[in-house]
């Protein structure tokens, strides 16, 4: 049997709650976020923030962050630079913190004992994990990709947007967050009694993320922006080719697959000490 | 070569982590219906013994059978046949006792439910309390029900009394005799003699890692091992009494105190005309027939009982 439905619906009972609270979360950012932009295109905000762009000092900060004038008064634009941010980096947080505790929790709450003298294998009790964390994945990016359709729908107003970028953008950012969950599952399984990964969780992400950005304040920096699966995000999505591209895809799946063979290969012949 | 079924049987087991000793070229045999006692102080290999059996850890070297299968390579079917009782009792603190039970009667084909509630009437467990709310010796309970619920032909219990109070221990123990004259074989580890003696026929004895005596308990109790204490009228010297069969000798202010196993013609012959104000031979218990193995240097005579 591929996985043990026992161990799965009691994993998807376990975490969720903290699903809800986080799905509530990001969504309630989401929704905030998007309130803002109506209120930008109000005119004399706009005003103000032509004036704001003009300066040539802040045009290259702001061009840093994604955020040039005639991206930002796109709705789509305004989506994926202003707002995608904060739920790309909780998504990812999210996604770490839950494939970082999935195992290892059974470990530091010494229930692996429990667990592991059932009569399942190894990697059933790894399959049912890792089907709950991609259940719990899932869902949080199907109401991510709701609640910013209905965001976007609300505040539009006039501005037109491509459904279809819409949707390429919101798939980067599920591909980020696997990458960073099957990190978090592999390194989670290297500390001993399956201490939490909670501040290595945070710094990867965070420093991920700062390293996306310098690399695009200064042009010298640009190269080392590939250390970060941020920079494999396509953030473009006014650019009339804006795509799914295959060395993006191929990057985010082939270092999530490499993770989890790491895991699987690990884990295997892992001794239990409780 | 297919030599005489065993339920447990592990040859040259050996567990290592990194350099620290686990255990040493183990070589237990345990057969089908026999509760078997496996004795040693704390840090002795008695839990790395029962973890490298579950497969929570991976032998380093060397091999074990339960029930003829391979404990690295089928330990999900052996598993199926095995209820377990770790020495410390974890369980997920959220759920409710009920819940736990459950959990854990969905992981086997049986239909568990008529006993859990059975088992918990007999151990008067509440069965909605949440696990984080239980006493240790409450949790000690779910636990003897967690390990029988599924009713399996081989229990294998590390320190499985700790915690749990006199009365319960004696229903705990009656259900263990009822499981047992129903065929269940059972694996009873414990640091206490006294305790596993109520209970088992063999006893291993595990010390430093190594099986160092393998013993029917009613042999024990027949070696006409000697328990002696001797007063002189001055202070007594280890050496006051030469006689072969003179064990672990101690000398404290008149007293001259020692095990004895060889013949007490002799010993008695060796005694006339010392200056001797009192004697007192007795059997030993079964404790200090144990703390003999462990007083013992391993290297001049492993086993002297035999």
């Amino acid at each position: 049997m591929m996985i043990n439905t026992n161990i799965y619906s009691k994993e998807l009972k376990r975490y969720r709650n903290s699903f809800i609270a986080w799905s509530i979360s990001i969504s309630v950012l989401i929704l905030s976020g998007m309130a803002f932009y109506p209120i930008l295109m109000q005119g004399d905000m706009l005003k103000q923030i032509t004036a704001f762009f003009e300066n040539p000092f802040m045009k290259n900060i702001m061009t840093a962050f994604g955020a040039g004038l005639d991206v930002l008064t796109n709705v789509l634009g305004f989506y994926s630079t202003r707002n995608a941010t904060f739920f790309m980096l909780l998504g990812s947080f999210y996604s770490i913190f839950l494939a970082g505790k999935i195992l290892a929790q059974e470990e530091r709450e010494k229930t692996a004992e429990f667990l592991l003298t059932k009569p399942v294998t190894r990697l059933e009790v790894l399959r049912s994990k890792l089907a709950a964390y991609f259940t719990y994945l899932l869902l949080l990016n199907v109401v991510i990709l709701l609640i910013s359709f209905l965001s976007l729908e609300i505040f539009k107003g006039d501005s037109q947007y491509s459904l279809k970028a819409f949707f390429i953008h919101w798939f980067y950012s599920l591909l980020l967050m696997l990458t960073f969950g099957a990190m978090g599952l592999f390194l989670s399984l290297l500390i001993k009694r399956g201490r939490p990964i909670t501040n290595l969780s945070i710094g990867i992400i965070v420093g991920g993320y700062f390293i996306d950005v310098l690399s695009k304040v200064t042009t010298s920096a640009d190269k080392i922006g590939y250390l970060s699966p941020f920079k494999f995000v396509d953030s473009g999505v006014l650019r009339p080719d804006y795509g799914l591209a295959w060395w993006r895809v191929l990057y985010f799946l082939g270092l999530s697959l490499a993770f989890f063979a790491l895991t699987f290969i690990r884990f295997k012949k892992k001794d239990i000490l409780v | 070569m297919l030599g005489k079924m065993y339920v447990i049987e592990t040859r040259g087991l050996t567990k290592y982590y990194g350099k620290s000793r686990g255990i040493i070229d183990l070589d237990l045999k345990i057969e089908p219906g026999e509760i078997f006692g496996f004795i040693g102080p704390n840090g002795s290999g008695k839990s790395t013994t029962i973890r490298t059996l579950l497969g929570l850890i991976f032998p380093t070297s060397g091999s074990g059978r339960i029930f003829g299968l391979d404990i690295v390579k089928d330990t999900k079917e052996i598993k199926k046949q095995i209820g377990f009782m770790p020495s410390e009792v974890n369980y997920y603190e959220k759920m409710d006792v009920h819940e736990l039970l459950r959990y854990s009667a969905n992981f086997y084909e049986t239909d568990c439910e008529s006993r859990i509630v059975e088992l918990a009437d007999t151990f008067d467990l509440d069965l909605d309390r949440k696990i984080i709310d239980l006493s240790r010796g409450n949790q000690k309970k779910v636990s003897i029900l967690q390990s029988l619920i599924h009713q399996p032909p081989l229990l294998i219990l590390d320190e499985p009394t700790s915690g749990l109070d006199p009365l319960m221990q004696a229903k705990f123990f009656d259900i263990l005799r009822e499981e047992n004259n129903k065929g269940t074989t059972i694996f009873f580890s414990s640091h206490t003699l006294s305790e596993v003696q109520k209970m088992c026929r063999r006893v291993g004895i595990i010390k430093e890692g190594k099986i160092i005596a393998v013993e029917d308990i009613e042999n024990l109790r027949k070696k006409q091992l000697r328990k002696i204490q001797i007063e002189f009228s001055q202070p007594a010297k280890i050496d006051d009494i030469d006689c072969s069969g003179i064990i672990a000798p101690k000398a404290e202010e008149n007293n001259l105190f020692f095990l004895f196993s060889g013949t007490m013609k002799d010993f008695l012959d060796t005694l006339a005309g010392k200056d001797i104000k009192d004697l007192i031979i007795e059997e030993p218990t079964l404790e200090e027939i144990f703390m003999h193995y462990y007083s013992e240097d391993t290297e001049r005579n492993n086993n002297p009982l035999r």
